[in-house]
């Protein structure tokens, strides 16, 4: 069942919801979606999800961007709606035909709508009764809740076909009012799906036993046999003949996908593109081999492969008059060719890929201009979503920060944390310099007590910057020594504590762990992650590692993230300035600090401008 | 190496025709008695010159209001209350600009005739706030709305914001008026304009301090502002800036479309 489906212009305006379906969603899904999805460059994302007190969302949106408009949909995650894809496209057509700018109530489009509903599902069903598909569901919930919003059309009853283990037997049960719906189960550790939808009376939901014993080997746990009672035979003959029909299913994969964390969209998201990103490696020499051609064909007024044979009075033509609308196959050349632009300068590739996207649907359908061509097109696009992404989304004025907390007698703190050998003790030197020229007083908290002479080091800046130092040697917990790092500097009255760590690789389980203590135990005001922005694809693994970390290992039910970035070496890499764009949108944190020399003053921030001038070069 | 063969006939033929145009043309030319070329010749001259003047002549008075504000604070609403006079089915946030040149909803019955205002809503998000930038230099006055509301938990954010508007180049060279607009008054628990304007001046002289500060790099303001020593208020700066109340959603507006009216003239 759809909770809403509405029609907005980008500019903001609602034209159109569902009178019919007239529920008030919980929370505010849409400004959400919009907020933390479509303005961070994340639209080419297949759908969001969206939690809040008794919501548990999925939308799903498509744009008309000749028209400026958006659509979107959004549903019960429980329910698997099969059928929302095709409904969008339906109503996206639909309405694109009655809509014209100067009107603001579509009353009329009510009617066209349930039609079109009507269809969609229809189709679906009919496309289920012959495929007999099952599709897992991705996220583990009570089957209790909402089981009357079914499909309407299958009522037919079946037992759940629960099968696996006592706990999902039970869950099974309460399936026996016949509804049941969509509700496929994955027990969070378990993976075991139970499938009990698509069912017409000579299919009764059906899953994969094989599949399910493999899962449940990997999940280690309950091992006993595929136990049905009462009517066990039956479903058994047709779990055997659907075996087939699983295997053909294509999101087959996403059962791997449980998720770690009770997790928001945005996680979801990076997974399925990490995803992508990996096979993507496998494409990467079509693509340069590609690029070359491109080169031609941009100054080939930058159209369409076949564009060439047309000769080149039409091609001057179409960019004269304006081409009719921008599709895929009119972005493709002039996108790849700016991906490995973004490439050349060190932009992960997986972000290169998913910025395209996002520029590609935001430009698909629109009209081209006159006297412009697509690659330009493109390009400003792209311009646009770079400055977006860059543009921190809140404010980087530490030393208005550091001046609340004072106000509050608490001393700021600031935590330096990243990978090794990235600078990490050189940098927060800097910053303290730069702190103290803002007559803010200033203490490091040694709490490296992992490499040796990482004390020293630090005792040496502290020293040429005449600002006191808490340190308790080597072998400590360096959570512990944070601690009394901060009380100390409440009693001296310190405004900022500036927390030396040690440098640590992602993948290293037990320093994660005493990093997240840290972070935990301190609560910090800023936690800094610092780079090298050296760094090409590896950015991307560093900092996701880290925050999936930090949040997986955290005891607190709102996780303490990265909230800030320092980038170091920022003077050796030329116009090689893609980490920072790399950093910032797998993160979602600011780029705070620039380090770009050896002495205490080279400390900058970073001018979004230049980078994306630079990058886009 | 067959587009290039190709193309070179294009070309060729391509001459050929110019060359019979260019012919064809001059000899038109030929026909025609000398006064009639050059009264014609003059007329041409006239309308592009008188067209080229009534372009700068429009430019140098704008008739540009932009409203700017925090997301969520209700400037779309407000864009469409006084475009139409309805707030519509209501709103979501804005990804892209709302932009429109029109008399104001409520002036249309009057009978004197009313130059249009180009009405500019710039969203709030911060992300798409570098889109202010290209509609500030051709402000003739800027709407800042804040959500009086839900005021204190974005006292900071909307402080921030304001404070680059303020030292933004074109508005302190342009002297071109900000009016903060206090919106939602139509709620009871609703923050006074008074309480606002006070707050957000102290939040201010506290960011006079940390801005400026970190070396070099984006310059993004040189303006500073207040006087140095002084505690902030906003009757320091060249500009005016005024503070009004207002409830888009029940079409509340008249203040901001005094405002309007004051800087867009006939
Ligand atoms: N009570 C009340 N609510 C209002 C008023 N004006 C706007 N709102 C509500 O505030 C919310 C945001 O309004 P918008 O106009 O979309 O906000 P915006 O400033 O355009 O936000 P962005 O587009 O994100 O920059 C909507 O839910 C409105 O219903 C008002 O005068 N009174
Ligand atoms: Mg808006």
């Amino acid at each position: 069942m759809l909770e809403q489906l509405l029609i907005f212009t980008r500019g903001g305006l609602i034209l159109w919801t569902c009178k019919e379906l007239g529920n008030a969603l919980r929370g505010s899904p849409i400004d959400t979606l919009i907020r933390s999805c479509l303005l961070e460059e994340r639209s080419g994302a297949a759908s969001y999800n969206y939690d809040a007190p008794g919501a548990a969302y999925t939308l799903k949106w498509t744009f008309h961007n000749e028209l400026g408009l958006v659509f979107v949909a959004v549903y019960q995650r429980i329910l698997h709606l099969l059928y929302v894809d095709d409904l969008l496209a339906m109503v996206k057509q639909g309405f694109s035909e009655i809509y014209d700018p100067k009107r603001m109530v579509y009353d009329d489009f009510d009617e066209t709508f349930r039609q079109l509903r009507m269809e969609a599902e229809a189709r679906t069903n009919e496309l289920k009764k012959t495929k007999q598909v099952g599709k897992p569901l991705n996220n583990a919930r009570k089957q209790g809740q909402d089981q009357k919003t079914g499909f309407g059309e299958n009522k037919k009853s079946n037992s759940g076909l629960a099968d696996d283990g006592d706990a999902e037997r039970t869950k099974g049960h309460k399936l026996e009012n016949g509804y049941s719906n969509g509700n496929h189960v994955i027990e969070s550790k378990l993976t075991a799906v139970v499938n009990g939808k698509e069912n017409t009376s000579s299919n009764v939901g059906a899953f994969d036993v094989n599949k399910l014993q493999k899962l449940r080997s990997k999940g280690g746990k309950k091992t006993d046999p595929v136990a049905n009672k009462g009517s066990k035979e039956e479903p058994k003959k047709k779990v055997t003949k659907k075996n087939r029909v699983w295997d053909e299913k294509p999101t087959e994969a996403k059962l791997d996908f449980t998720d770690p964390v009770g997790e928001n969209g945005d996680n979801n998201i990076d997974v399925l593109a990490a995803d992508q990103g990996q096979s993507m490696m496998d494409k990467e020499e079509v693509f340069s081999s590609d690029s070359e051609d491109e080169e031609d064909e941009e100054g080939d007024k930058g159209s369409k492969p076949d564009a060439k044979k047309k000769g080149w009075f039409s091609s001057m033509f179409q960019s004269i008059s304006g081409k009719a609308s921008l599709d895929k196959a009119d972005l493709e050349p002039a996108l790849k060719a700016l991906k490995d632009r973004l490439m050349t300068k060190n932009v992960a590739e997986e972000i290169a890929e998913k910025l395209c996207e996002s520029v590609a649907a935001s430009l698909e359908g629109k009209k081209l201009a006159s006297f412009t061509r697509i690659s330009s097109t493109v390009q400003a696009a792209m311009e646009e979503a770079l400055v977006r992404i860059l543009t921190p989304r809140r404010s980087i004025d530490i030393l208005r920060d550091v001046h609340a907390a004072k106000e509050q007698k608490k001393p700021y703190v600031v935590v330096f944390v990243g990978v090794n050998g990235v600078g990490k003790s050189t940098n927060l030197a800097k910053v303290a310099y730069w702190l103290l020229q803002h007559k803010v007083s200033v203490m490091m908290a040694a709490c490296d007590t992992f490499r040796s002479g990482a004390v020293e080091q630090l005792r040496t800046h502290a020293r040429r910057l005449q600002i006191p130092i808490f340190e308790k040697g080597y072998e400590k917990d360096p959570a512990v020594v944070a601690k009394e790092a901060i009380q100390e500097a409440s009693r001296n009255g310190s405004d900022v504590v500036l927390v030396d760590t040690a440098g640590r690789m992602q993948d290293n389980e037990p320093l994660m762990r005493a990093l997240s203590k840290l972070i935990n135990l301190n609560s910090p005001d800023l936690v800094l992650f610092v780079g090298e922005a050296l760094v090409g694809n590896d950015a991307v693994d560093q900092l996701s590692k880290f925050n999936q970390k930090l949040a997986d290992l955290s005891t607190s039910p709102e996780p303490r993230l990265i909230d800030g970035i320092l980038l170091t070496k920022f003077d050796t890499i030329d116009d090689k300035v893609g980490a920072a764009l790399s950093m910032v949108y797998i993160s979602g944190a600011p780029v705070m600090f620039v380090g770009c020399g050896q002495s205490y003053t080279d400390l900058k921030k970073l001018n979004v401008k230049s980078i994306v001038k630079t990058l886009i070069k | 190496m067959e587009g290039t063969e190709q193309w070179k006939v294009q070309v060729e033929q391509l001459k050929v025709q110019m060359e019979q145009w260019l012919e064809q043309g001059l000899e038109f030319v030929h026909q025609i008695p000398p006064i009639q070329l050059y009264v014609g010749v003059g007329v041409l001259l006239f309308t592009t010159l008188l067209l080229l003047f009534t372009r700068l002549f429009k430019r140098r008075k704008s008739n540009t209001i932009v409203l700017s504000g925090l997301s969520g604070s209700g400037k779309t609403i407000l864009f469409y209350q006084l475009r139409d006079g309805s707030s519509h089915q209501g709103t979501v946030t804005s990804m892209e600009p709302n932009e429109g040149t029109f008399v104001l909803h409520s002036e249309i019955a009057k009978k004197d005739k009313l130059k249009p205002v180009h009405l500019v809503d710039v969203p709030g998000h911060s992300r798409l706030r570098a889109k202010l930038d290209d509609f500030l230099p051709q402000a003739a006055g800027v709407v800042f709305v804040v959500d009086a509301l839900d005021f204190l938990p974005n006292c900071r954010a909307a402080s921030e914001y304001l404070y680059d508007i303020l030292t933004n180049a074109s508005v302190v060279k342009k002297k071109i008026p900000v009016l903060i607009l206090c919106n939602k008054t139509d709620k009871v628990t609703a923050h006074t304009k008074e309480f606002i304007n006070r707050q957000m001046e102290k939040e201010i002289d506290k960011l006079r301090v940390s801005r400026s500060a970190i070396s070099a790099a984006d310059i993004a303001n040189d303006f500073t502002l207040g006087i140095p020593g002084k505690a902030f208020s906003f009757t320091q700066c060249h500009n005016k800036v005024a503070v009004a109340e207002a409830s888009g959603l029940t079409g509340e507006v008249s203040e901001v479309e005094q405002f309007i009216r004051e800087n867009v003239k006939f």
